[in-house]
């Protein structure tokens, strides 16, 4: 089973996502926030976190930093009522390998915990949106263009995952098999982590005041 | 959010504007009170001041109280006018001019050298000690409060050396002395009553930061618990419909939205979504992707509309428990996407009020010089595309239906 640390502030919320996961998953540890969280999974060593975006003492990069400091590696999943692209793509640049909102249902949640623990990305819609728009940018000439654009079969994945399809739709629709739309969102993943785009920060930051 | 602005006293002592002064700036602060040009003062002051040097007593006088007693920090204050004409108001500043002029010459005009001089360089000095600007340090404080008295000091000598007759002029300074604690006496329980307001202003903004640290906790544990709600309540379509609407409208509050949004395709999108929401209890999610801040809203509006008519179709029809809207801008054209993962209908064989519904939305595209195609098959759930040119003359508008 699927050893998972819950991370948030709140007992209610964490409660719930509890509830939702248990029986499914091996619920080691929990924490309400960075210190916390930190050492619950460095003493654990758990295959995902499911980590809330805002925490006191710091937010969500803090904990994923303060873990990779103390020589542990583990896989994070985002999971905020926050829909603010910069705290969105921050965290994503920090290492967490998907961002999904509060709203998702249990069995949507349950399925992006596997998806991560299989080393894949999870795209909420939203995300796929922000990625399409950041990416969308006026290019600067800036880094390495590899990192710096999506392939049109990227811009093709994303686009569909912020229509709202799954993983396994995009396949069909495209002809593709799911694990090379996985490969590709992974490669959108690595991209919005290692590109050196300013803009990307820029980008998100302006995107507050839209 | 609006802050609460505490009542305006009914008097005020006159706010010295920098902006507007000659010398110190009291001349128009007390025309500015009365309600006159403050030319009009200004003469007043000037022909007080040639009867003997009073005019000029009174000016360094009323500075140092309106100086002390006001902190440039207080909001900048506009007073009613005092009489109910401007020839009122001029004539009440005539018979002043008038009255004290018959009062000085009881007193006497001839001290203008003997005593005003001096007396200058004594306000001079006590202003010089006095006043005090907000980032100075304490060694200039020193010696600018060393200046001041040493200027004030060979004001009062000198005062002393030119007096031929002392007895007299102590009796003038007595004079002058009176007057002062007169006004004095006068200033004070507005001096109060302006400490009394600093202390309200800094009340506000305490009070300010406190809504702020509130906001802050809201977003925390509000929008959370709603999060929850959504989730688990046991009425799950009411409920979780409440708590959406809920949610929508505290993000409302807390980030507020700026007028301009309204006239761009995302917020007007997601505007759309709420009031789908609010009428049919499926919630409508909205991705917008690109800046559609340059594109003319009357060519936004249609595709709003048909958007709303595929995504109203889709919560009364579908039978899925959510509707995802994924808007995008391009360069060339503006592209929505309408989804939902419901039972679907074949578009080759539908009910005739479906099939009203799609000419309806591909008849609204068309005259805005757009397209709109339906994607759907039984099982497998309904997509509307909605793409609308930018570039109108390139672009034929389509009418296939496609499965």
């Amino acid at each position: 089973m699927i050893r998972v640390v819950l991370v948030d502030d709140h007992a209610l919320v964490r409660a719930g996502v509890r509830a939702e996961l248990e029986g499914h998953v091996d619920l080691v540890g929990e924490a309400g926030d960075v210190g916390g969280a930190i050492d619950v999974i460095v003493a654990t060593k758990p295959d995902v976190v499911v980590c809330d975006v805002h925490l006191p003492g710091g937010n969500a990069p803090a904990v994923i930093r303060g873990v990779v400091d103390r020589g542990v590696t583990t896989r994070f999943l985002a999971l905020s009522v926050s829909d603010a692209a910069e705290d969105v793509i921050e965290v994503i640049r920090t290492g967490a390998r998907g961002y999904v909102t509060k709203t998702i249902n249990g069995a949507e949640l349950l399925d992006a915990v596997r998806r991560i623990n299989d080393g894949d990305a999870v795209f909420s819609p939203r995300l796929a949106g922000f990625v399409l728009d950041a990416f969308s940018a006026d290019l600067g000439a800036s880094g390495d263009p590899e990192l710096d654009q999506l392939t049109a079969r990227e811009q093709e994945v994303m686009r569909l995952l912020a229509r709202g399809y799954a993983y396994k739709e995009i396949a069909r629709r495209l002809s593709i098999s799911t694990k090379t739309v996985e490969t590709h969102a992974s490669a959108v993943l690595r991209k919005l982590q290692l590109s050196s785009r300013n803009e990307l920060a820029r980008w998100a930051a302006d995107r507050r005041l839209l | 959010m609006t802050l609460d602005v505490p009542a305006r006293p009914r008097w005020q002592l006159p706010r010295i504007d920098p902006g507007e002064r000659w010398v110190g700036g009291v001349a128009a602060a007390v025309a500015r009170e009365i309600g006159v040009q403050p030319l009009v003062v200004r003469a007043a002051f000037a022909i007080l001041a040639l009867a003997g040097g009073w005019g000029l007593l009174f000016y360094g006088l009323a500075w140092i109280t309106l100086a002390v007693a006001q902190p440039d920090r207080l909001a900048p204050y506009r007073p009613e006018p005092k009489a109910a004409s401007p020839i009122h108001r001029h004539i009440a500043v005539g018979m002043i001019v008038v009255g004290l002029l018959s009062v000085f010459s009881q007193i006497g005009f001839a001290f203008f050298p003997k005593i005003v001089v001096p007396a200058g360089f004594i306000l001079t000095g006590i202003l010089i000690a006095w006043t005090r600007s907000q980032d100075e340090s304490g060694v200039a404080a020193t010696a600018r409060t060393v200046i001041g008295v040493l200027v004030g000091l060979g004001g009062l000598i000198a005062f002393v050396l030119v007096s031929d007759n002392f007895v007299d002029s102590l009796v003038v300074v007595l004079v002058a002395v009176v007057i002062a604690a007169g006004v004095g006496l006068v200033a004070f329980p507005s001096l109060a009553r302006i400490g009394r307001e600093l202390d309200m202003e800094r009340q506000d903004r305490v009070r300010a930061d406190e809504r702020a640290r509130v906001a802050a906790h809201l977003h925390d544990s509000v929008l959370q618990t709603l999060a929850l709600i959504q989730r688990h309540a046991d009425d799950p379509t009411r409920t979780a419909q409440l708590a959406r609407q809920q949610e929508r409208e505290l993000r409302h509050w807390l980030y507020g939205a700026p007028a301009a949004r309204a006239t761009r395709l995302g917020p007007a999108l997601e505007a759309m979504a709420a009031e789908v929401d609010a009428a049919h209890g499926v919630p409508v999610t909205v991705i917008a992707v690109g800046d559609t801040s340059d594109v003319d809203q009357t060519r936004v509006e249609p595709l709003v509309a048909a958007a709303r008519e595929a995504a109203v179709n889709a919560a009364k029809h579908s039978g899925a428990p959510r509707v995802d809207v994924f808007a995008e801008r391009h360069p060339d054209r503006i592209e929505v996407f309408v989804r939902d993962t419901g039972q679907g209908f074949d578009p080759d064989a539908v009910p005739a009020d479906r099939r009203g519904l799609a000419e309806s939305i591909r008849g609204r595209m068309q005259r805005a010089g757009g397209s709109a195609t339906v994607h759907s098959a039984p099982g497998a759930g309904t997509e509307v595309e909605l793409v609308l040119p930018l570039l109108v003359d390139t672009v034929e508008p389509s009418q296939e239906v496609s499965s």
